[in-house]
């Protein structure tokens, strides 16, 4: 607070307040894969909108096109967010979480319901999720709260208050209901607490306990419409024209691909129609379709490259809970890359999951950038708080 | 700018201690998540990618099938028998009616306003057809609607979901029911020939041949399948024209038939069988062939009593008329009479004749005083007496025996009378046998080969057939043993033969053309529609065996049997026709006897033209039999075009 100087030319001070500084350890390469993923993101979704869009190709309503701008805005997000050191966001974690909490609770009365959940908010054309949010506030409540508690998860009240942080946002998300946002959190606390050094005896009778539960979860906790996309995973032919119609012929689309692919635009099951939600949560089964299995390992390889370059993030922090926000937030893009992925090679049921920086949708995309700008914050501040 | 950098450096803010963190768990979380996912895309995309691309084909590329227009049927002067129609049908695709309870019922209404079928009927018959799983499957709820119902129909089913008109193809069969026999019909296909017919490529929806000419001509009168393939997007629309075949239309078939000669030899025949002047009363059943004894052509063929058949293709609207014909066990309507068998009577001394004059128990010379009966004594001395049909009283050769229809001296001439007059053998069984293997050399106890299914083979006994036959339960012991009797009975065409009118005519044809056995024919020629022969019918022909010289003394005898004798009747102005009566006896169902009448012959005399043979189930060959013939054979001469 004390250090506020305006133009002055003092060595440190002037290099450490300038807006050029601190950009010779931004990490490039994160940002290029992240771009990477983007640029093909584009070309499928230009691809997948075709058989509906029907307004001009250089139109800011192409679907491609908004989402460009959305990327645009991301970047410049992340831009800013780099530039701004993370404790502050740490700092305020309690009340990001808090309007985390709110806005979940807020969306469970006023929510617009789409494939059977509530998980919306609408404004004018923007939908806002709230559960993108939440996530990140609780990375940082995690992380700061790890940190106060001597950076580890040792000892086992830390952990059961820890999970205490989890309970109510885990819970929201999950009455909306969104199984599988309530697995990307599981797994990002479950990241951050192993990371945090949990003790492996607590961890496997809490998994343990956990198992106990899951059938009482299945029968009271989940929603008619989770259970039908659960049993339309094991047989998608018993409802071939409802829900399975969407998994069945995602699975048609990915392996008619075959290894290379049909060529960009020339998916059938994409140019047809039959497969659904193409730019969106099968946006991966589009691009099985049109680049193959190639082009699979060339994304896999843009995600693998991204997520390392997190952990590095990670590995660079000053301090625990730097890091532990690192782990947070690589937990949060694996998670939801690998559920999404897994839903269209038919692992895992159809959650309404996009995949990160691919999937059509502005809200996850920016938001996906801001906790990008959170890890170029750690990054471009690891000597700093090294050095302490 | 400073606030937001380093602003918040100590107070307040989570401690800072130093990471320690291992991030070795994370980094291998991410290559083996990947790993997973990425083995996964192996199986999908390259083990299996070969499978779902076919699939993904199989997806969009639609195939509609056109129906070839099935081929026509001719007379042999190219009168068209049947003529190509569509059926309009209503159906019902279960998948695709509208889920809600009420809509559906709508429809259902709607569809009573239109075609007239029972809501409940419909609802009973969707539900069934979900329950069972079969909700992809068309149900065809009204059929051969009429042009109204159907141009109504078309216009609604627009806001129908899942209702739509369906144009089969269907046969119109113009000429009368009495070609039914042999044209046969078509109709949809059974199950069990689903799972055939599919494999040779026919379509669910295509009809078949069922009888007659449309079954065993159907590989010629289908065609070939043409289709239509489509791009079709996921919501039904058709994206782009992958490819066509144009359907190939059936071939047509010529019949050796006249259709003007067929309708009058069932107008003859229907006429006189109500006519009750004769002693037997009115006759049930008539049959008659008409053919070419040189080829086999089949000029005519009647069976009364007949149906339409187009009674099939509008079942449903005439099911009653359907249960009564099918359900008629007294004439068998369905039956083609002119392939089923009869005692043959007196028509079988034709085979007596030439067995005994080709084995050398007669000569062309031989003669016996004929009176009234034949005496024979058996075992113990007991004299057993064999009346004749009428006290003959005259000498007789073989000519005036087969013209007056002698039964003694064809009883004496296949079985001897075990005293002075040697039979065909040395014995009654041996007898029994020559005779036998010469009435199948005639054709009898086989089928003839016409081009039609449901031919009966008749039936030939002889004394080791009786052993295998007249023995269990209801038969003496000892029963079954061959007898004098027995012979007798053949000899004259009575007991145990049976013949088909076929048969009979074929019989007959070999007479007349000097002895070669021909195969029938219906069909003359397979004609492609532009007109190209595909194939024709050649006569088929095999020596039956007998001498040219006792064939010419069996024609003197039926010559003689039309100028003099049993068969005065059937003689015409148009030409010398020869010909031989038969009465066969047999037991009504009711167990009171009666008689058969069967006439058979051909004309011209000196250059045979055409056998006529002529059936009744109940009359006198000579009185009801012959007259009809005549009139056939008249009608012949006179307006068919040879």
């Amino acid at each position: 607070m004390s250090s506020i100087t305006y133009g002055g030319y003092g060595g440190r001070v002037r290099a450490s307040n300038s807006v050029w500084h601190g950009w010779d350890r931004f990490d490039y390469v994160m940002v290029f894969a992240a771009i990477a993923l983007v640029i093909y993101g584009l070309l499928l979704i230009y691809s997948g909108s075709l058989p509906w869009y029907e307004g001009p190709v250089a139109s800011l309503n192409n679907p491609s096109a908004k989402q460009a701008m959305f990327a645009a805005v991301g970047v410049v997000a992340m831009l800013v967010v780099s530039k701004i050191d993370y404790h502050h966001f740490i700092h305020y974690s309690w009340a990001l979480y808090l309007i985390g909490i709110v806005s979940l609770l807020a969306i469970l009365a006023f929510g617009s319901t789409e494939g059977g959940a509530k998980s919306w908010f609408t404004f004018g054309p923007v939908q806002v999720q709230p559960s993108e949010f939440a996530k990140i506030a609780t990375i940082l409540l995690l992380a700061r709260f790890f940190s106060e508690h001597g950076g580890d998860a040792r000892e086992l009240k830390a952990l059961l208050l820890s999970l205490a942080i989890m309970v109510p946002v885990v819970g929201l998300v999950f009455i909306q209901p969104d199984l599988g946002t309530s697995l990307v959190f599981g797994a990002i606390w479950l990241g951050v607490v192993i990371v945090a050094g949990v003790s492996r005896g607590h961890l496997l009778v809490m998994g343990a306990i956990f198992l106990a539960l899951l059938p009482f979860i299945w029968t009271f906790g989940i929603a008619d419409y989770q259970v039908q996309r659960i049993s339309v995973l094991v047989d998608p032919n018993r409802d071939p024209l409802d829900t399975g119609f969407t998994t069945l012929q995602g699975e048609i689309a990915l392996g008619s691909g075959q290894v290379f692919g049909k060529g960009f635009t020339q998916g059938d099951q994409t140019q047809l129609e039959y497969l659904r939600v193409a730019t969106r949560d099968f946006i991966f089964s589009l691009m099985g379709e049109e680049f193959g299995f190639v082009g699979a390992m060339v994304m896999f390889a843009l995600f693998i490259l991204l997520l390392m370059r997190g952990i590095r993030a990670a590995q660079l922090a000053g301090d625990t809970a730097g890091q532990l926000v690192a782990v947070g937030i690589v937990m949060l893009i694996l998670m939801q890359t690998f559920i999404n992925i897994a839903v269209n090679v038919r692992l895992f049921p159809v959650t309404g999951i996009p995949l990160p920086f691919v999937s059509q949708g502005g809200s996850s995309l920016v938001s996906l950038f801001v906790s990008l700008g959170i890890l170029q914050s750690i990054v471009m501040r690891h000597r700093a708080y090294r050095q302490t | 700018m400073s606030i937001l950098d380093e602003g918040f450096r100590a107070p307040g803010g989570p401690s800072r201690n130093r990471p320690h963190g291992n991030l070795a768990v994370l980094r291998l979380a991410v290559i083996g998540m990947f790993a997973v996912l990425a083995i996964r895309l192996v199986d999908m995309q390259i083990i299996n990618g070969a499978e779902f691309a076919r699939r993904s084909e199989e997806n969009h590329i639609i195939q509609k099938n056109i129906l070839p227009t099935r081929g026509l049927i001719l007379d042999r002067n190219g009168e068209p028998l049947v003529q190509n129609v569509g059926v309009y049908s209503a159906k019902i695709l279960p998948e695709v009616l509208p889920e809600s309870k009420d809509a559906r019922y709508r429809i259902y209404l709607k569809l009573q306003d239109l075609v007239g079928v029972s809501p409940l009927e419909v609802q009973a018959r969707v539900d069934e057809a979900e329950a069972a799983g079969r909700g992809y499957i068309d149900i065809t709820i009204a059929t051969n609607l009429s042009k109204d119902q159907a141009l109504a129909l078309e216009e609604a089913s627009v806001d129908m979901r899942g209702v739509t008109l369906a144009i089969t193809p269907g046969r119109n069969y113009v000429a009368g029911p009495e070609f039914s026999h042999i044209l046969g019909y078509i109709g949809p296909q059974t199950a069990e020939e689903a799972q055939v017919l599919g494999e040779a490529g026919y379509q669910l929806d295509e009809p078949v041949g069922k009888d007659g000419i449309e079954a065993r001509y159907e590989d010629d009168l289908r065609g070939q399948i043409g289709y239509n393939a489509a791009e079709q997007d996921a919501q039904g629309r058709l994206i782009t024209q992958v490819g066509t075949k144009d359907p190939v239309p059936g071939n047509t078939l010529e019949l050796a038939i006249d259709m003007e000669l067929q309708q009058y030899v069932a107008e003859l025949l229907q006429d006189s069988m109500a006519d009750t002047t004769g002693i037997w009363g009115p006759a049930t059943i008539a049959s008659a062939v008409v053919m070419n004894p040189n080829t086999g052509e089949v000029y005519s063929l009647v069976s009364i009593p007949t149906y339409d058949n187009n009674i099939f293709a509008d079942s449903r609207n005439r099911a009653a008329e359907l249960e009564a014909l099918s359900t008629d066990n007294n004439t068998y309507p369905f039956l083609n009479k002119a392939l089923s068998p009869a005692a043959p009577g007196s028509t079988f001394k034709l085979v007596t004749s030439a067995a005994g004059l080709m084995e050398g128990s007669i000569t062309p010379s031989t003669s016996y005083y004929i009176g009234c009966r034949l005496e024979v004594k058996g075992e113990n001395d007991i004299l057993y007496e064999y009346p004749d049909w009428r006290c003959h009283d005259q000498m007789m050769d073989v000519r005036t025996g087969i013209a007056w229809s002698s039964n003694i001296f064809m009883w004496l001439t296949a079985g001897g009378d075990l005293e002075r007059v040697r039979g065909l053998g040395k014995d009654v069984e041996t007898s029994a046998t020559i005779l036998a293997s010469w009435a199948r050399r005639f054709g009898f106890g086989q089928v003839t080969g016409i081009d039609l299914y449901g031919e009966d083979p008749g039936r030939v006994p002889d004394p080791g057939w009786k052993r295998r036959t007249y023995v269990g339960e209801g038969f003496n012991p000892g029963e079954n043993e061959w007898f004098l009797g027995d012979t007798y009975n053949m000899a004259i065409g009575q007991g145990d033969v049976l013949a088909t009118p076929l048969q009979i005519a074929r019989m007959t044809a070999a007479v007349a053309n000097g002895g070669k056995l021909v195969t029938p024919h219906i069909v003359n020629r397979v004609v492609e529609p532009d007109g190209t022969t595909v194939r024709t019918i050649t006569p088929k022909l095999e020596e039956v065996g007998v001498s040219e010289e006792y064939i010419q003394v069996i024609r003197e005898g039926m010559l003689g049997s039309v100028q003099y004798g049993a068969g005065a009747r059937g003689a015409i102005s148009a030409a010398s026709v020869a010909g031989k009566t038969g009465t066969a006896e047999f037991f009504k169902k009711d167990g009171s006897k009666s008689q058969h009448a069967w006439f058979t012959g051909f004309a011209p005399y000196e250059d045979p033209e055409v056998v006529v043979t002529v059936y009744f189930d109940i009359g006198v060959g000579g009185d009801k039999a012959a007259p009809v013939a005549a009139k056939i054979l008249q009608y012949f001469m006179e307006n068919v075009d040879r």
